[in-house]
């Protein structure tokens, strides 16, 4: 794994734009970065990434089996009561997922060591299943990289298939939904909506907010269209708390990502896990805050609210000192505490390695780094290739 | 290879013609990147007649190679559906498989073409006997490979197979809904969360 400089393309801006990449500078500050790539060998791909990664999913696997077992676990998570039968009912029909990312500390030599799952509402994803394809593409037709540059990246592919395949008969009608007033949100939905058209399905955007409940006790999108099957851009713990709530498991919809991923987008998931497989090379201690095993931590540490967004809230703890935080709404269920991951730093850039998932197949990385070691919403997205 | 053959068309045996170009490509909206007989590669004049024979004799030689083969003509059609197979000679035996159905070309035109891929009818799994799905009708209706069906003209879609089994729907323009009116009890129920915190993806 090294950290290449790169010449940009002088016309990136609209390189990217034409892919449908229309947030690559929020805020004026360029989020898309191709002045860097990180290069890997294909060893360091298929045995620290994707091998872990799908270990990892099957481990998760496990952990929902004894989740839906445990009123302890799922009260830990933090999951109203009212909808465990309903999580539990998806995970037992085997209610098909479409994808998640898993988030690794590596530097190219020890294990790659699990940071937290993006398992139910993971974005990132058209700068690393198209943008940095063709990015690499192009490097390699103009000689900026050698022929036969590869990348760990099937996403677009396996998205395309795993759509078709989320119900049966297929083709369906599926419906896509994200809040109103999220660029970025529409930007992830609206690629996703293409790969969905591509699968043969009748996709079709509705805003959240107007989804509207059906005399017959159905969903609606803003068009009274009844919705059969409903990708939601949107967290399943505020849909669990918000005023259709109860309307969830009488609605006769499938919802993707399914309900049962609403146990591993809950950063408790990291506690168990490790409870599970004490010492897993790709895990780091963690444990609830509270747990006397936090001790065993030491003073320098990670305290994460166990529903958190793009780092916030987030607390770096060195040496019994808080060095890093950040602010933001989350908390009121709960923290965990993890062990400091040791993330590298390239050329004073902290790289996070977002591993995905598609259909539970891992199948592509996309890389974040930013100049504090939290990934928050500030970061870049920097493309990688795997040398030849 | 470790990364996606090709972004926006024909992944994973899922095609979509005409209205996804624009996602990688130059935006052609009228590229048709599947044929269902050499005739119509010819008449749509996208490639040159030499190259339309050159493609359909890539597929053919790679759908006897590749295609499933049954040893009786009822066991192929159990599976394609009937008239939906031929009698061919493989390695020296007689043996059924499921007609060629038309050809799906692997990159852009825009790229040449690539090597074709051989489409069979869809399978009785995909489109059961009197489906009404349109894709499935479409292709009951236009039968083996020589009917040479027109494709390209309204919105039509209909399905094929690969020869690895996947499912292939090509279609020539946007999928059509019929909305109906229903009675609304309520609306707004979900979003509410969002207006407390900044962002709701990761």
């Amino acid at each position: 794994m090294r950290r290449i400089v790169l010449p940009p393309r002088p016309d990136w801006p609209e390189q990217v734009e034409r892919l449908g990449f229309g947030f690559h500078s929020p805020d004026g500050a360029p989020y898309w970065s191709e002045s860097a790539a990180y290069a890997f060998s294909l060893e360091q791909i298929e045995r620290d990434i994707e091998a872990p990664t799908g270990e990892i999913e099957q481990l998760c696997f496990a952990f929902i089996d004894r989740a839906l077992a445990s009123e302890a676990i799922l009260t830990r998570l933090a999951i109203p009561q009212a909808q465990w039968s309903f999580i539990a009912e998806s995970w037992k029909r085997g209610d098909r997922n479409l994808y998640g990312r898993l988030d690794f500390a590596y530097d190219g030599k020890g294990p790659a060591r699990l940071l937290e799952y993006n398992a139910d509402t993971p974005t990132a994803l058209l700068e690393a299943s198209v943008v940095q394809w063709d990015w690499l593409e192009q490097a390699m037709a103009r000689g900026a990289l050698p022929k036969g540059c590869d990348q760990f990246n099937s996403i677009h592919e396996r998205l395309v298939a795993a759509f078709a395949g989320l119900r049966q008969p297929s083709p369906f009608r599926l419906h896509l939904a994200c809040v109103a007033d999220s660029a970025e949100d529409r930007g992830t939905v609206d690629y996703l909506l293409d790969c969905a058209v591509q699968a043969g399905l009748d996709a079709r955007f509705t805003e959240i907010e107007e989804i509207g409940l059906l005399s017959d006790g159905g969903f609606c999108d803003g068009a009274n269209q009844p919705i059969e099957t409903l990708f939601k851009l949107y967290p399943w713990e505020w849909l669990f708390r918000e005023r259709y709530a109860p309307n969830l498991a009488t609605a006769r919809c499938q919802f993707v990502e399914p309900p049962w991923k609403a146990l591993l987008s809950n950063k408790g998931l990291l506690a168990y896990l490790w409870e599970m497989e004490p010492g897993h090379p790709n895990l780091l201690p963690a444990f609830f805050e509270g747990d006397k095993r936090c001790a065993t931590l030491g003073p320098s540490h990670v305290r994460k609210p166990i529903y958190s967004r793009e780092g916030a809230n987030v607390a770096l703890v060195d040496r019994g000192a808080v060095v890093h935080s950040d602010d933001g709404p989350y908390g009121a269920e709960g923290f965990i505490l993890q062990q400091t991951a040791p993330i590298p730093a390239f050329d004073g850039a902290y790289p996070v390695l977002g591993s995905w998932l598609v259909a539970s197949q891992a199948c592509g990385l996309g890389i974040r780094e930013d100049d504090t070691p939290i990934t928050g919403n500030l970061s870049r997205f920097v493309p990688h290739y795997i040398a030849p | 290879m470790k990364r996606s053959t090709q972004i926006g068309l024909a992944a994973a045996g899922i095609v979509l013609v005409a209205t996804t170009l624009s996602l990688i490509g130059g935006g052609d909206e009228e590229e048709s990147l599947v044929y269902n007989s050499l005739a119509e590669c010819r008449a749509a004049g996208q490639l040159s007649a030499t190259q339309c024979e050159q493609r359909f004799n890539e597929a053919s030689a790679n759908h006897l190679r590749d295609a499933k083969k049954f040893s009786s003509s009822s066991a192929c059609e159990t599976e394609y559906g009937a008239g939906s197979c031929r009698a061919g000679t493989w390695n020296n035996a007689q043996v059924f498989i499921p007609a060629l159905a038309g050809i799906m070309l692997a990159r852009s035109l825009a790229q040449g073409g690539g090597v074709a891929q051989p489409l069979l009818p869809p399978t009785q799994q995909a489109c059961p006997p009197g489906s009404a799905a349109p894709e499935c009708q479409q292709a009951r209706s236009s039968g083996s490979s020589s009917s040479g069906a027109s494709y390209g003209g309204g919105s039509r879609a209909r399905a094929y197979s690969t020869t690895s089994g996947d499912r292939v729907v090509a279609r020539s323009g946007g999928g059509a809904g019929s909305a109906t009116t229903r009675s609304v009890s309520s609306r707004g129920g979900f979003g509410s969360s969002a207006r407390s915190f900044s962002s709701s993806s990761s």
